[in-house]
């Protein structure tokens, strides 16, 4: 891949991250309540407060506190938490890894029953499947997450008691378990992806059955599968590739909130934790991971799809 | 928008349901509160948890008051508010997306990047964040989701605005010398309208939902109020014990996310009579 | 137990209250085996001098001693101190310790820890939450490594119970007067079991201490304390045996766990309390006859009900309920909308009230408390808005100043405790600002008396002063419920809310077996 692309590629993101740290900082600096407040609760005195704001360098002016992190942060010191005294970086990549093994399984399912469904919904148009798959879709994605859990840990924890309803334990602890408990988190996350990108897929299959070109193909008396299979297919799964990466966005949020549910001590629930405690180090840090991811996971895939479509050419 | 597209738009089958879903929608915000079977706020000791049945259609939740009742006055509070945010997102939204495409070249590029830079933060950090700091209740949830729809809009407006700047009659607007301003709004917005017509109402479908998850979240809307979003987490508290409280909400959220997205989907193919799709 | 034996002994009123569901059986403790038990939230401090919520109380009494330990009949008995005695006026307490006690270090105990730990926690800059809760101490001597004496600056009946304090943990000197903070990490205590690791938000691990003081305990090898954030979640897995013992069961679950077969549900009355602050200081709630046409608009009854899911007692606006020992009974306030209206006229509102009420959203049943208020106070004229708001922005710019909250206070250890950290005018936290001088005078007066007696007497005024003049409602009081695996032994409620003796749990047959 061309050098100068990818120059650009990681320039872009640099900036991304640059424009998110200032984005962040500036909203967290109009947060009520600091964490010294948050920390000592309801047992602050007035010197206990002074104490802690002045470890905490919560009297510095908002632009020199940002330059302290900016600085810190590009050697890759995040700082310590305001709530735990913990080291920032480590505990948020940590809890990043919990939630890539979230996210990963999530992408996984969803592809692995969104395109089927998406191509199988395209080849039956207008037929009671196309009907049904468009009905699921329609409640995937008008379902938030919250009640989706809800509903999931209702019937398969509570009435059938065939899944655990929460928890979490490292892979390396108890590998079963571990899956085991991952299951209704997954199936949450998942669920609204299916639904928007199987959308994706069946329109996408839609358009390029109806392209000269395949009806080109089929004229010259190409079986059906092979039409398929060889032609119709790849034509209409690069376009999926750009939307799965952007649905990475609506992923990370729904992590935010079934890791709330689930009770996994992922990115999602650390952030909630910072922002509920204005443990400020943390808020920056979670959020900058969720940003870097976003933007690798987009640059990654326009990578991917430079590479499988050979018409794009590098700017 | 025309008759034609209307008609149009009644003939496809999501734009029907879609249609009919959001004019009861529509029918209970105007007089949901009027035809409430009982007061809303109104608590019962001993009605508490009382399953639906003939007192209580939809049955009654942790402090008595009727599930029914406040659902028809909650519609008010929930789904007016979603469509603001969205509105108001979507305006933001054009108007720097259309600016965007219309000054071009640099400028462009450099507002386009931080558009991209913000829409990496997932919108409910964004949204979650941003409530913190304006302090929770329905209006500046709103506000915060109209501000994270807003980087989303822009994209889409200018690249709908994009082709539009490369019509003729735009050409000719800058030829006669015109204003910016005037550029802008009176030759380009109007035309770019359609396309975003539809990703807003289908944005609106995300705006409920992202609505509810904040109260979820206990961000969004202050009680007594009967958000649904609202409803729907504090009856997650009780929902072994009385689960009819946290589905009805739960539902009627379902419900109108999936209107605004069929009404989306119908009006995208009544602008485009794109084949037998 | 010696000296002070002849006061506080509740001789089995607080111990009758305490009804485990389950019928607990009489077997000798089994030792060894991994309990993991659940708690609501974080325990995102350990450093045993800064903890603020009851998971991080867990969580530094298994790691670290007190002087004394806090019984279920709220007195003192021996955990570090063997004996104590006080001169004739109680301003000159003697604490003799155990001996042959050594740190998670290795390190001996000695007096100079628990002097050094006092000073440190007396000290404003270390901001330890229990400065105001361990008694009028000025001065911590060390005539001997074994002996204690504490100065105190007025005379104080309780300082055994006081010292006994979540927050009066014992480290070491070298430590309390030098590098403070290290404890934020680690834990070098005397406590029965040792810290093998710490993720606050997920789980923490500790394991029996093969050194500690009473060889026959802990029972347990080790106990996995996992957070749960969502009591929904917390429930369903203790139901599904993922864990053995819960610190703390939500209302809307408990009728769940306790009727789940394999789990017993536990519940004890306690004096833990929501209220309604006003600001007696300034209107309209400085006028005593709007408080008290306030407290009769509420069904208190009703409110238990409504706040607690039956799960608790009617409140009579008086600060003690059963669960202390100089609790005194007075009539329940009766519903009295037509009273109210005419004290809020007779106040100057004969057109009704229009108040903001606030509320933090943390836990749930302070908003549920004041949306059912609003409803009950308006037909009285009260026009009550409900403003809920983050827990942290509360904390920040309602709590003690604000003039109309909902506040939410644990169990404390003794009247004296309860009334010094909310009521008096030089409490704590003395958000109504009442300033009351006769309520002052009959608390100061019972804090330096050692005959039960007369101490009951004035207890049970300023109770009645409490009901009489409002200034908070207090319309009903929580009972403790939590839930345990039937395997489970040893175990049971405090109604403190923050004592767990987790040393004493055993694990019987049944118990799954856990690496």
């Amino acid at each position: 891949m061309p050098a100068r692309w990818l120059i650009r590629r990681l320039l872009l993101v640099s900036y991304t991250v640059l424009v998110v740290s200032l984005l962040v900082f500036g909203i967290t600096q109009v947060l009520p309540a600091d964490a010294a407040v948050a920390l000592l609760g309801e047992n602050a005195t007035p010197e206990a407060l002074a104490a802690i704001r002045l470890r905490l360098g919560l009297n510095d002016p908002a632009w020199l506190q940002y330059l302290h992190w900016l600085g810190a942060a590009l050697g890759g010191d995040f700082g310590t938490s305001m709530r735990t005294g913990q080291s920032v970086a480590p505990m948020m990549l940590v809890a990043l890894s919990r939630s890539l093994l979230l996210a990963g399984f999530a992408l996984v399912l969803m592809l692995c029953i969104a395109v089927p469904l998406g191509i199988w919904a395209a080849l039956r148009q207008g037929k009671a499947a196309d009907m049904v798959s468009g009905m699921i879709s329609y409640v995937g994605v008008s379902l938030p997450e919250f009640v989706t859990a809800t509903l999931l840990v209702i019937c398969f924890a509570d009435r059938l008691q065939w899944l655990p309803a929460t928890g979490y334990i490292p892979p390396g602890e108890d590998f079963a378990g571990s899956m085991i408990r991952l299951v209704l988190p997954v199936v949450t996350v998942s669920l609204m992806m299916i639904a928007h990108v199987a959308r994706m897929v069946r329109s996408e299959m839609i358009d390029v059955l109806h392209t000269d070109y395949i009806r080109a193909a089929r004229l010259k008396g190409l079986s059906g599968q092979r039409v398929l299979l060889r032609h119709a297919l790849p034509n209409a799964l690069l376009p999926v590739i750009t939307i799965v990466a952007l649905d990475v966005g609506y992923l990370l949020g729904g992590i935010i909130v079934v890791e709330e549910i689930f009770a996994i001590p992922g990115i999602g629930r650390q952030l909630i934790i910072a922002i509920n405690t204005r443990d400020l180090p943390a808020i920056q840090a979670g959020a900058m991971i969720m940003a870097l991811t976003y933007a690798v996971a987009n640059t990654i895939a326009d990578m991917a799809y430079a590479a499988l479509d050979r018409r794009i050419r590098y700017e | 928008m025309s008759d034609n597209l209307l008609r149009r738009l009644w003939r496809t089958k999501q734009g029907r349901i879609g249609a009919i879903v959001l004019g009861l929608a529509a029918l209970l915000c105007l007089f949901g509160p009027n035809l409430a079977p009982q007061n809303p706020e109104a608590i019962d000791f001993l009605g508490r948890f009382r399953p639906p049945g003939a007192q209580n259609w939809l049955g009654a939740d942790q402090l008595g008051r009727d599930v029914l009742s406040r659902l028809m006055t909650g519609a008010r509070s929930t789904i007016p508010l979603a469509l603001l945010a969205t509105l108001l997102g979507t305006l933001a939204g054009a108007v720097i997306g259309t600016l965007s495409a219309y000054l071009g070249g640099r400028w462009d590029e450099a507002i386009m990047r931080s558009i991209d830079a913000v829409m990496a933060v997932p919108g409910l950090l964004l949204a979650l964040l941003l409530v913190s700091s304006l302090g929770k209740g329905s209006l500046n949830a709103a506000l915060a989701i109209a501000i994270a729809f807003t980087p989303g809009m822009a994209r889409v407006t200018r690249s709908v605005a994009l082709s539009v700047r490369a019509q003729d009659y735009v050409k000719a607007a800058i030829a006669r010398g015109e204003r910016g301003s005037f550029i802008v709004l009176r030759e380009m917005l109007p035309n770019v309208i359609g396309p975003v017509v539809v990703e807003t109402t289908i944005r609106v479908a995300f705006a409920v939902m992202l609505f509810a998850t904040l109260s979820f979240l206990g961000l969004g809307a202050q009680p007594p109020a009967s958000e649904w979003g609202l409803m729907v987490a504090e009856a997650r508290r009780f929902v072994h014990q009385a689960p009819w409280i946290i589905l009805a909400p739960a539902i009627a959220i379902g419900i109108t996310a999936i209107g605004f997205n069929l009404l989306g989907d119908g009006l995208r193919d009544a602008l485009n009579p794109r084949d037998e799709r | 137990m010696p000296a002070f034996s002849r006061r506080l002994l509740l001789a089995g009123t607080a111990g009758a209250l305490t009804l485990p569901i389950g019928k607990q059986p009489l077997a000798a403790p089994r030792r060894g085996g991994t309990l993991r038990m659940s708690v609501d939230q974080a325990a995102s401090v350990i450093h045993p001098l800064r903890t603020r919520v009851n998971p991080e109380y867990l969580v530094s009494e298994l790691l670290y001693s007190n002087l004394t330990r806090l019984k279920a009949d709220m007195t003192a008995e021996p955990d570090l101190a063997l004996s104590w005695r006080a001169n004739a006026e109680l301003t000159e307490w003697t604490f003799v310790l155990r001996e042959g006690v050594v740190f998670h270090d290795g390190s001996p105990f000695t007096s100079a820890d628990v002097a050094a730990t006092f000073k440190a926690i007396l000290d404003p800059k270390v901001g330890s939450p229990g400065r105001t809760n361990v008694g009028p101490i000025a001065d911590v001597l060390t005539p001997d490594t074994r002996t204690v004496v504490f100065k105190l600056s007025a005379p104080y009946a309780d300082l055994p119970v006081a010292v006994a304090y979540t927050n009066a943990r014992i480290i070491p000197a070298a430590i309390a007067s030098g590098n403070l903070d290290r404890l934020a990490r680690e834990a070098i205590g005397t406590g029965p079991f040792k810290l093998v690791s710490y993720e606050p938000d997920r789980r923490i691990v500790v394991a029996r201490n093969e050194r500690y003081y009473d060889p026959a305990r802990p029972n347990l090898d080790r106990i996995e304390i996992m957070v749960f954030p969502d009591p929904t979640s917390e429930a369903s897995a203790l139901i599904s045996g993922d864990t053995d013992l819960m610190m703390n069961a939500a209302q809307g679950e408990f009728p769940r766990l306790s009727s789940a077969s394999g789990v017993t549900g536990l519940r004890t009355p306690s004096g833990q309390f929501l209220n309604v602050n006003m600001g007696c200081d300034v209107a309209p709630f400085n006028d005593v006859r709007v408080r008290r046409a306030l407290a009769l608009t509420i069904d208190r009854a009703a409110m238990a009900g409504f706040v607690a899911q039956g799960f608790g007692t009617p409140g009579n606006d008086s600060a003690l309920n059963a669960a202390y020992h100089f609790y005194q009974d007075q009539p329940l306030k009766k519903l009295d909308i037509a009273q109210a209206k005419r004290l809020l006229a007779e106040a100057g509102h004969p057109n009704g009230l229009d108040v903001t009420m606030i509320a933090s959203d943390t836990p749930s049943t302070r908003s549920q408390l004041a949306v059912a208020i609003r409803e009950m106070a308006k037909p009285a004229g009260f026009r009550i808005t409900v403003q809920t708001m983050p827990h942290a922005t509360y904390l920040d710019q309602v709590w003690k100043k604000g003039n109309f909250y909902v506040g939410f206070y644990n169990m404390q250890a003794t009247a004296d405790a309860i009334f010094s950290l909310l009521y008096t005018s030089n409490a704590a936290w003395n958000e109504t600002r009442w300033n009351n001088t006769a309520f002052d005078k009959l608390v100061g007066e019972a804090r330096v008396t050692t005959d039960e007696a007369r101490r009951r007497e004035l207890y049970g005024k300023a109770q009645v002063l409490m009901n009489e003049e409002v200034p908070s409602v207090i319309p009903c009081f929580f009972d403790l419920l939590a839930a345990r695996r039937n395997y489970v032994q040893g175990y049971a409620l405090h109604p403190r809310g923050a004592v767990f003796r987790l040393d004493e749990a055993w694990l019987d047959e049944g118990a799954p077996k856990r690496g």
